[in-house]
């Protein structure tokens, strides 16, 4: 055969309809094995934990990372949050609904939604990128094959301290957004439309359900383990060179925010009935 | 004893065609073959770093691959892996580095000072200058410097199996001599298990029993080093012989 036979051949385009069977085909088995991988880490992490293969010291270097130095940009997050929900708010109750609703509505929003949901990701893009650079950068360069050739687990000594740090973070930075979001809402709403700090919390505690809070307190959690796992997940198969990292990334970052969005769709039906 | 059984490996094309061959313990063993025929995908399958498609890897008679899972953690602990670009943890300095290769148990008994004497000592042996390297990391050190703190983590951990994937390419003269004397050493005086990858074909044959080829995903050659050098394979001679490697990439440059 000669090399211009070998080349039509090969680049042949397939029918239509047989590209978009091959499509969906795809798509069920990449998702079937994503879930299978992410199913098989969380297990060895679950396993690492218990055998004592964690060391404290990779976890508190991981939350310190991951909570102190993302605490500015949540910080800047949660204001905005709240100040836009209190005069958005501001602007639809309308005369005749009493003002102490607009305490209801901020809290609501920002204790439910906007604090677990925002926070969850701003860490994506600064956590959950970062993490799957870093590992993906290892596994090109041969340093993971390096750690299992030296006898070490690579996911006790990266994946679970990122994990552990991730689910003992969030909460806390969601906290502290919560805190943020609604003290800002409480300005913004004294500075625009005159209302009293007094009838703003008046209105928050009216409607007040302590389920609330533990509501966006376990979503939290899970953001704060789904978006470690994700990124070392996809960090610890990524191959290709300095191409394969960029493209580990930007895959792991959609497949995150994707995850992050389809899970808090699932907490109403969930855990709000 | 490392056994390697028709191990079969395919990336995009197949690599490994099933390789079979087997080294003794205490046998230094060289591996030559044409850049890319899959000289480092086989020795990765010696400690589980790449997974044959088929076939199996046994290490003093345990099974790799089809054997108790445990088996790989403890071959890994008693092999050290020269990687061929060094592989060097670029978040650490040299010393920690060179400090992973001693095992996790082993590390948690031994004294700070203890720690230092062992990484000082595999240093020196690699003809690196500890007071000058030590607190540097990788990215501050040059591609023959690494490679060689790369080794130094290898033997660091006093294995019993070393398997080197070019552990000279790259070095000057002088270095080249430093690395080939200490893989001597440890062959000679510790019996460590060796299977060196090499394209310096004159060193392997002189410092190995037995070499082998790897060409087109088979082992196209097995034997002794003088059985090597008479050897009438056209690929084989080419390894040998200047005027052969000039008349077969003739040979290639024709049938394309
Ligand atoms: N992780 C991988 N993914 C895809 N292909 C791979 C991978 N590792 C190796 N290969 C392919 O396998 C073949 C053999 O590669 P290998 O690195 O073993 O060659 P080699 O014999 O060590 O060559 P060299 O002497 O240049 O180091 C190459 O064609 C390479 O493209
Ligand atoms: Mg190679």
């Amino acid at each position: 055969m000669t090399v211009e036979r070998q080349l039509a051949d090969a680049f042949t385009p397939p029918s239509r309809l047989t590209r978009w069977f091959a499509g969906w085909g795809r798509a069920y088995h990449v998702t079937l094995d994503h879930a299978g991988a992410l199913g098989v880490l969380t297990w060895q992490i679950l396993v690492s934990i218990v055998r004592f293969r964690v060391r404290y010291r990779d976890v508190l270097t991981q939350t310190y990372v991951m909570g102190i130095q993302s605490l500015p940009i949540v910080f800047v997050t949660a204001s905005l949050a709240g100040i836009v929900t209190s005069q958005q708010g501001g602007y639809q109750i309308v005369s005749t609904s009493p003002r102490y609703l607009l305490g209801t509505l901020v809290v609501q929003s920002v204790v439910l939604e906007l604090g677990p949901l925002l926070t969850a990701i701003v860490l994506v893009g600064r956590i959950g990128a970062r993490i799957t650079a870093e590992l993906g950068t290892m596994a090109v360069s041969e340093q993971i094959d390096a750690f299992k050739s030296l006898g070490r687990d690579p996911v006790a000594m990266l994946g679970a301290p990122r994990v552990i740090a991730g689910i003992i973070t969030m909460p806390l930075l969601v906290g502290f957004a919560d805190v943020i979001g609604i003290a800002a809402a409480m300005v913004a709403a004294n500075l625009d439309g005159g209302l009293g700090f007094e009838t703003f919390l008046y209105g928050a505690r009216l409607f007040w359900h302590n389920w609330d809070l533990f509501y966006g307190f376990s979503k939290a959690v899970v953001f704060g383990f789904v978006i470690p796992l994700i990124s070392v997940h996809m960090g610890l198969r990524t191959s290709g060179g300095a191409e394969g990292v960029g493209l580990t990334t930007t895959n792991a970052v959609m497949f995150m925010i994707l995850t992050l969005l389809i899970m808090d769709a699932m907490f109403p039906p969930l855990m709000l009935q | 004893m490392i056994t390697y059984r028709a191990v079969h490996k395919a990336f995009d094309k197949p690599v490994l065609r099933g390789v079979t061959m087997t080294v003794e313990t205490g046998e230094m063993f060289a591996l030559f073959g044409p850049s890319g025929t899959g000289k480092s995908v086989l020795l990765k399958t010696t400690i589980g770093l790449v997974v044959p498609d088929r076939g199996d890897v046994e290490v003093d008679g345990v099974s790799m691959y089809h054997g108790p899972k445990r088996a790989l953690d403890a071959v890994r602990r008693k092999t050290g892996y020269v990687f061929q670009y060094a592989a060097l943890f670029d978040s650490l300095n040299v010393f920690d580095n060179v400090a992973m290769g001693i095992p996790e148990d082993e590390l948690a008994r031994l004294s700070k000072r203890d720690t230092a004497r062992r990484v000082w000592d595999v240093l020196e042996n690699v003809n690196l200058d500890p007071h000058e390297v030590l607190s540097k990391t990788p990215s501050e050190l040059s591609g023959g410097m690494k490679k060689r703190v790369g080794i130094a983590r290898a033997i660091v951990g006093r294995p019993e199996i070393l398997l080197w994937d070019e552990p000279t390419t790259g070095l000057d003269p002088i270095n080249t001599a430093a690395i080939e004397r200490l893989i001597h050493r440890l062959s000679e005086e510790l019996k460590v298990t060796s299977v060196l990858v090499t394209h310096d074909v004159e060193g392997g044959l002189q410092m190995c029993g037995r070499v082998a080829m790897l060409e087109g995903g088979f082992l196209r050659f097995v034997g002794t080093p003088s059985e090597f050098r008479s050897c009438s394979d056209p690929v084989v001679r080419a390894f040998v012989d200047r005027r052969a490697a000039e008349a077969a990439l003739d040979a290639m440059v024709e049938t394309r």
